[in-house]
């Protein structure tokens, strides 16, 4: 049964507005939470294995052993702490983290290039920080198997190139920058942390202070009551989104490869999720405390799951299933999409669908358990 | 003596209220283990199963057997793929990188030339895109020797050893974070609710009347969240060694220490925000910001210390997170000498007494104020 929306339903709808921008706490979380949280997350998360500190004994001393250290710490990716002493104090620094990498180079290891004989040197990599750690074992790998193959230059082989070269391109973010992985994400997780309080906080104020009552005394129906409520919430988170979005882009230099309206889709089915979430939390908790300490429940799962700091594909089989039942997943993976690859609906669209069936069907369920509540 | 029998009393108060409240009591255990379950079973950042799509352009036998060897490494994964496009199956997010052979592989290869094979890494993850790059090149250059190709024996090859975690299992290097993370965030919100509760509630005025100084009501507080907060840590860790059968290797009675240093400064914190909030969702506010993002962004759990950006790094400096990481992560992990950390429980305690200053200066001037 749709009605005309009544004169009172406009009243209503202006009085929401007021009500919500004349609550500067809200406000300001709708506008800081983003740029507090951008900033930090995209000036202090960066997976670059760089800068790891190096500590070299070299028994050989001689010019091969002195440029082979100085191929190892070429890139930045490792930086000579220290040089000198022996095996058993450069495992001691290792072992009380003074040093991350430790490289030893045999005496003979001159002498048996020389010869043409194979010579190895030890590597004693600190292991705690896996990911840097199997991350700074392939750079080790690479560039002493390439200072082999140039080593020709000191002893004359017969060493020839490789037979295969692999040429690598990252595309979408060649320049690999940190910032573009976890902006997406983190605008994926404010709007996810700050619609459902908003939107819950709203409606609870009205049940505590016991005016949702008075309104029911008036004209206007119940339906027209949430959607009224509804409105002013839809439009200021998409002043988050905006927010955030500016911020990547100026700040951090995030391109935005997509079209406008793809991204206005896929936020507003987003917002339509949360604000249902909101909505169905309001309707289970008394007060504006119990609602908030309700959603860390529900928020450290969704964004855990979300792909937004550790990525989906890492995760074991088990929780990747699981995260198909979490919609911030694929509103993260659009945002991506859009954002960085430049797709659109119709790459998207497994995605965009998804994000619909949650919207519609958590809308119906939290509208209906709002005006039962009502009744 | 006064102030301690106060301060008794006060905590003696808090503690009851607390355990009246189920939802605060699932907020200080319930949720922290669940939180140290997913983190550790769920935080993976180098991907196992890498889908791969390989466009192969060339009808040779050495290419077949080149995808043969990308089909048998557990790294890689290949999915079919459908299009010519070879930018497709990035696009939609069904594989991380496309394997490009061209024309001509086998027949360059054979006639003892160097043929190119093109890459295409999806940069949107990049922690993985680099993973990707160095284990193809590790794959070629297997695959290189398996096949006799490489014209010499490699003269130098180093030969690594993973110290402390020669598996690589990441459970290692993310639950001693969680622990640190998450034995520190739950005691500060609840004792900023707890302070803050008498604020919206009214009984503050009460407090304000009464004889008790505002140090005597931060210490009762403080006390009171210290126990709930060292319960809380005590079921974290143990949960987090025996679930995840991690040794502990450290200094036992170092490690204590730090860790009662560590929850204090949690509960102090919390207090803080509570005095400088007004109502729940401030307070909540000001912990979630300031204190969870710190802990998890500028404490090195994640990703190391060193990444931080110029400014932002020196913060890292203030974060009591990032002393405790380096504490857990030696008695869990690594087993050194304990001399190699005291500074931990040293700038623990200096920002312990810095926290409790702040707030109980801010707490005597509402007094008077009110």
């Amino acid at each position: 049964m749709i009605r005309m929306p009544t004169t009172g339903f406009t009243a209503l709808l202006a009085k929401e507005f007021r009500q919500l921008l004349r609550n500067k706490q809200l406000v300001f979380m709708l506008v800081a939470m983003p740029t507090f949280q951008l900033f930090m997350y995209g000036f202090a998360l960066d997976p670059e294995v760089k800068h790891l500190r190096l500590g070299v004994v070299d028994y050989s001393k001689s010019p091969i052993s002195r440029d082979l250290v100085s191929a190892v710490v070429r890139n930045g990716v490792f930086d000579l702490e220290e040089s000198g002493g022996d095996e058993q104090q450069l495992s001691y620094r290792v072992r009380d983290g003074r040093l991350d990498i430790g490289l030893v180079i045999p005496p003979e290891f001159e002498r048996t290039l020389k010869a043409q004989r194979p010579s190895r040197i030890q590597v004693i990599l600190d292991g705690v920080d896996a990911n840097t750690a199997g991350i700074a074992n392939g750079y080790v790998n690479q560039i002493i198997a390439n200072f082999g193959s140039e080593a020709k230059t000191y002893i004359a082989t017969g060493a020839q190139d490789s037979a295969i070269r692999t040429d690598s391109t990252f595309v979408y973010n060649a320049g690999l920058i940190a910032a573009w992985f976890f902006i997406p994400g983190v605008m994926g997780l404010v709007l996810n942390v700050a619609g459902i309080l908003v939107s819950s906080a709203t409606l609870l104020r009205e049940k505590e202070t016991g005016t949702l009552e008075q309104l029911l005394m008036t004209p206007v129906t119940s339906a027209e009551i949430l959607v009224a409520k509804i409105i002013p919430l839809v439009a200021l988170l998409f002043v988050n989104v905006g927010v955030s979005l500016i911020i990547g882009m100026t700040i951090f230099r995030m391109p935005f490869r997509g079209d406008p309206i793809s991204l206005f889709v896929i936020s507003l089915l987003y917002i339509f999720v949360v604000l249902s979430l909101g909505i169905a939390l309001s309707t289970v908790s008394d007060n504006q405390r119990q609602a908030m300490l309700i959603s860390f429940f529900i928020n450290m799962p969704v964004i855990q799951l979300s792909g937004a700091i550790a990525p989906l594909e890492s995760m074991p089989p088990f929780f990747q299933h699981l995260s198909l039942l979490n919609p911030l997943r694929y509103y993260i993976q659009c945002l991506k999409g859009v954002l960085l690859k430049g797709v659109g609906l119709d790459v998207l669209w497994p995605q965009v669908l998804a994000l619909f069936c949650f919207a519609f069907v958590l809308l119906t369920v939290s509208a209906s358990r709002f005006r039962r509540q009502l009744t | 003596m006064r102030v301690f029998r106060r301060a008794m009393a006060q905590a003696i108060k808090e503690l009851a209220q607390f355990r009246r409240d189920w939802l605060t009591v699932a907020l200080a255990y319930v949720l922290p283990f669940a939180a140290l379950l997913m983190y550790g079973f769920a935080t993976r950042l180098e991907a196992k199963d890498i889908h791969v799509a390989i466009f192969n352009f060339d009808s040779g036998k050495i290419s077949r057997e080149f995808i043969d060897a990308v089909y048998a490494t557990t790294q890689f994964r290949v999915i079919p793929s459908h299009s010519g496009n070879v930018l497709a199956p990035l696009d939609a997010g069904e594989a991380k990188a496309s394997i490009i052979i061209p024309p001509e592989f086998s027949r360059l290869i054979k006639s003892g030339r160097t043929a190119d094979i093109e890459l295409l890494i999806d940069g949107t993850d990049v922690n993985n895109a680099r993973i990707i790059k160095n284990g193809f090149f590790a794959l070629t250059q297997v695959f290189l020797r398996d096949q006799n190709l490489k014209h010499k024996q490699q003269l130098i090859s180093p030969a690594v050893r993973l110290w402390f975690n020669p598996g690589r299992r990441e459970p290692l290097h993310i639950v001693p974070g969680s622990i640190a993370l998450l034995t520190w965030i739950f005691p500060a919100l609840l004792s900023a609710f707890a302070l803050v509760r008498e604020k919206e509630q009214g009984t503050v005025l009460q407090l304000y009347a009464s004889s008790i100084t505002a140090l005597e009501l931060v210490l009762g507080k403080a006390a009171a969240y210290f126990v709930v907060g060292m319960v809380e840590a005590a079921i974290v860790i143990a949960g987090g060694l025996i679930i995840f059968g991690i040794p502990f290797v450290g200094n036992l009675i170092l490690f204590v220490i730090c860790t009662m240093l560590y929850v204090l400064s949690g509960v102090l914190f919390g207090l803080w925000a509570g005095s400088r909030a007004n109502n729940q969702m401030a307070a909540v506010q000001i912990c979630a910001m300031v204190g969870f993002l710190s802990s998890m962004l500028l404490s090195g759990f994640i990703y190391p210390i060193r990444n931080i950006t110029y400014p932002i790094s020196l913060l890292a400096n203030f974060v009591p997170a990032r002393y405790y990481i380096e504490a857990t992560r030696d008695a869990f992990v690594r087993g050194g000498s304990w001399l190699a950390h005291w500074y931990v429980p040293v700038f623990l305690l200096l920002i312990n007494v810095l926290i409790l200053a702040a707030t109980s200066h801010g707490m005597r001037k509402m007094q008077i104020a009110s």
